[in-house]
């Protein structure tokens, strides 16, 4: 049970989380966005199913109303590091592979990495308020692309930008959760609002 | 029924048949020719012998006994030339190797040039078959001379379709054209097949081929889906169209695009979309070869570096690791230079370092991409009429004079070994711009001054200057900025 919180602390975290909120909002439009650049451009077909692909961390959860406050910033956090990792491979093959050709998906996939480098960092410093350092990133480093074809490249970041959607969505819905405990009810439950 | 054949025009085989009645014992054959001192015997239980091919003819006796040894029968041939027949042995190949990055398949085989005279004509018939029916695809023959030696011949096939789409097959066989041998000539036997196996074969073989290639606008491109056994393949598009879908086996079909169009940056997607929603896929990019590039032109603003110029012509379509590299080669110093160029922008530029003791360069600009090269017209320059120096810079005016003000600027760049013309541009108020000009010693990343006379006094007069070669003028630098100066009171 965390020590009760000074209503600075509290005020402190129910403002991280209203920005974080915001920012992940904003994500979430601007994924969406690329998403649909992204299908134009690969020449993809929007309604393609795309197979869970490998070190992309999945926003569906089981008994999510049943996670504590820490619990939903370290997993929003450990996904958004590995959003950051897989937006920047993404990135470094959209350069390979179109060079110059492409500068517009290009600056997109950029503009989003940017913004979840900022979530991440946002997470960071929610997990600070709760008395808890962020884990390091130290030894998390993801593990190395499996070599793909082009085809499986264009597929996988489909998948990457989707899931990352879908995780905008419940990081926003995390946050609302955060910013409606009462402070100091760390462990307690979240109510039963399930999404 | 006696019959003779020879491989080599050396030896031949015989053979008979032997009516059935009775239980057989040994034969007894006998051969002579006109050149034997008399005749050659030897038993045999075989109906099979190997013996000479005759000069003219051979005359044989073969008589078959019971098994007690008693004799049957006794029958004698006279065998000419024309009885014999020649066929040559079955060529023997040597190796089937794919090349999966371009569909080709190279095969090597002996022609067993040893075996018969020199300078004969040997013709090779070789046959390429595919899928499960082994469907013949293409037969093609070749011709090659023997050398009285063991030569190994070697001939390239590049298949209309990934090598990996399905299981290729190849067999020879060879017909001798010896105008001297009278008696009836044919082809060899087929050899057995050689076979380089499609991935269809493997058992994670699973795909599209050919996997992320870079074809031609214009090329007809077969591509094909392999899957599991009993996996079905619902459709087959490329880019938005579905196809229809050529069988090559129980694993393998493949559709068939012609005169494939320019693609899209990220490449076209061909898509095989199978049961239970699976998906495979490849990226095919189709694109131009580059163009010769037009208008190469060279020339130095500071003697140590030479830019380069030209017009690329039309677009590859090509991008990334995919693009068109430039290389400028210099025929004279043997030096090559990659060139680092921008897919996007129109204009197309290279540098080349100026090399210590060398003013004539003689350029040529290599172009290539996956799909084709080619290289520019060579152009012969003289450096020293191809200077365009840059932009006279920190332009100052001074004087403590009514009539007269000293100018300097400078210039970046090094012009030792020329003399300079610099244009300097006088106006004032509303009269008439003077242009005057001067010729200086070049100097290296040098400061020049210049002193205007006759000016009026009291005057508030804007000086801009430019310069170029003066000895062979090519182009002018542009203009410095303007600087103002009064001059003073009389």
């Amino acid at each position: 049970m965390a020590a009760a919180d000074s209503p600075s602390t509290a005020l402190g975290r129910c403002d991280l989380c209203n920005r974080g909120i915001r920012l992940a909002g904003k994500m979430r439009l601007d994924v969406t966005n690329l998403l649909d650049t992204y299908v134009e451009r690969q020449g993809l077909d929007a309604s393609a199913s795309v197979a869970a692909v490998e070190g992309v961390p999945v926003a569906a959860v089981e008994r999510w109303d049943e996670q504590t406050g820490t619990q939903r910033l370290l997993e929003n956090l450990a996904a958004y590091r590995a959003f950051r990792v897989l937006l920047a491979q993404m990135l470094e093959e959209q350069r390979e592979q179109l060079g110059e050709a492409d500068t517009a998906l290009s600056r997109a996939l950029a503009a989003v990495l940017l913004q979840v480098s900022a979530f991440a960092y946002h997470l960071e410093e929610l997990l600070r308020l709760e008395n808890r350092g962020p884990p390091s990133e130290e030894g998390a480093e993801p593990p190395p692309l499996p070599q793909l074809s082009l085809f499986e490249r264009k597929l996988r970041g489909l998948g990457v930008l989707r899931e990352l959607a879908q995780w905008a969505l419940r990081s926003a819905r995390d946050l609302r959760q955060l910013a409606k405990a009462s402070p100091g009810s760390d462990s307690a439950p979240s109510p039963p609002d399930s999404p | 029924n006696l019959k003779c054949v020879t491989h080599n025009l050396r030896k031949m085989i015989c053979t008979w048949d032997v009516s059935s009645k009775g239980r057989h014992g040994q034969t007894d054959f006998c051969y002579t020719t006109n050149d034997l001192p008399s005749p050659v015997c030897f038993k045999t239980k075989e109906k099979r012998v190997e013996i000479p091919v005759p000069e003219r003819s051979t005359t044989v006796t073969i008589t078959t006994n019971s098994v007690s040894g008693t004799a049957f029968a006794t029958k004698d041939f006279e065998i000419h030339e024309k009885d014999i027949s020649f066929v040559p042995l079955t060529p023997r190949i040597l190796s089937l190797t794919p090349d999966f990055s371009t569909s080709t398949l190279n095969l090597k085989w002996s022609d067993n040039g040893s075996v018969f005279p020199y300078g004969l004509g040997a013709f090779w018939q070789i046959q390429v078959l595919r899928k499960e029916a082994m469907e013949k695809v293409t037969q093609v023959t070749y011709y090659s001379k023997l050398t009285h030696e063991d030569i190994i011949l070697s001939w390239n096939w590049t298949s209309d379709m990934p090598l990996e789409c399905t299981t290729h097959y190849v067999k020879i066989r060879c017909y001798i054209n010896v105008t001297q041998f009278v008696g009836p000539k044919d082809w060899s036997d087929w050899s057995p097949v050689e076979a380089i196996p499609g991935k269809d074969t493997e058992p994670n073989g699973n795909g599209v081929f050919p996997q992320d290639t870079v074809v031609a606008v214009g090329s007809n491109v077969t591509i094909c889906c392999v899957h599991e056994e009993g996996q079905q393949i619902q459709r087959m598009t490329y880019g938005p169209d579905v196809y229809p879908m050529i069988h090559l086996s129980s694993r393998s079909s493949a559709i068939r695009v012609l005169n494939a169009s320019a693609s899209d940056t990220s490449g076209t997607n061909v898509v095989c979309i199978l049961s239970e929603d699976e998906m495979e896929g490849t990226v095919l990019f189709v694109g131009y070869a580059p163009d010769i590039p037009q208008n190469l032109s060279c020339e130095t603003s500071n003697f140590l570096i030479i830019k380069c110029t030209w017009k690329p012509g039309r677009p590859s379509g090509l991008y990334g690791n995919r693009k068109t590299n430039y290389s400028l080669f210099e025929r004279i110093s043997g030096k090559n230079v990659s060139c680092k160029v921008d897919e996007m922008n129109r204009e197309r530029v290279c540098g080349f370092p100026v090399l210590a003791d060398q003013n004539i360069y003689d350029f040529i600009l290599g172009v290539s991409n996956p799909i084709g090269q080619t290289e520019s017209s060579s152009l012969l320059v003289d450096l020293t009429r191809r200077v365009h120096p840059k932009t006279p810079e920190k332009l100052a005016v001074s004087g403590n004079s009514s009539t007269s003000v000293r100018l300097h600027w400078f210039i970046n760049g090094s012009f030792a070994e020329i003399r300079l013309l610099c244009q300097i541009e006088i106006s004032s108020g509303h009269s008439e711009r003077k242009l005057h000009n001067v010729s200086l010693h070049g100097g290296k990343f040098s400061t020049y001054m210049a002193q205007l006379n006759a000016l009026r006094p009291y005057t508030r007069y804007q000086f801009r200057v430019r310069c170029s070669a003066a000895d062979h003028f090519w182009r002018w630098s542009d203009w410095s900025r303007v600087e103002e100066h009064t001059t003073l009171e009389a």
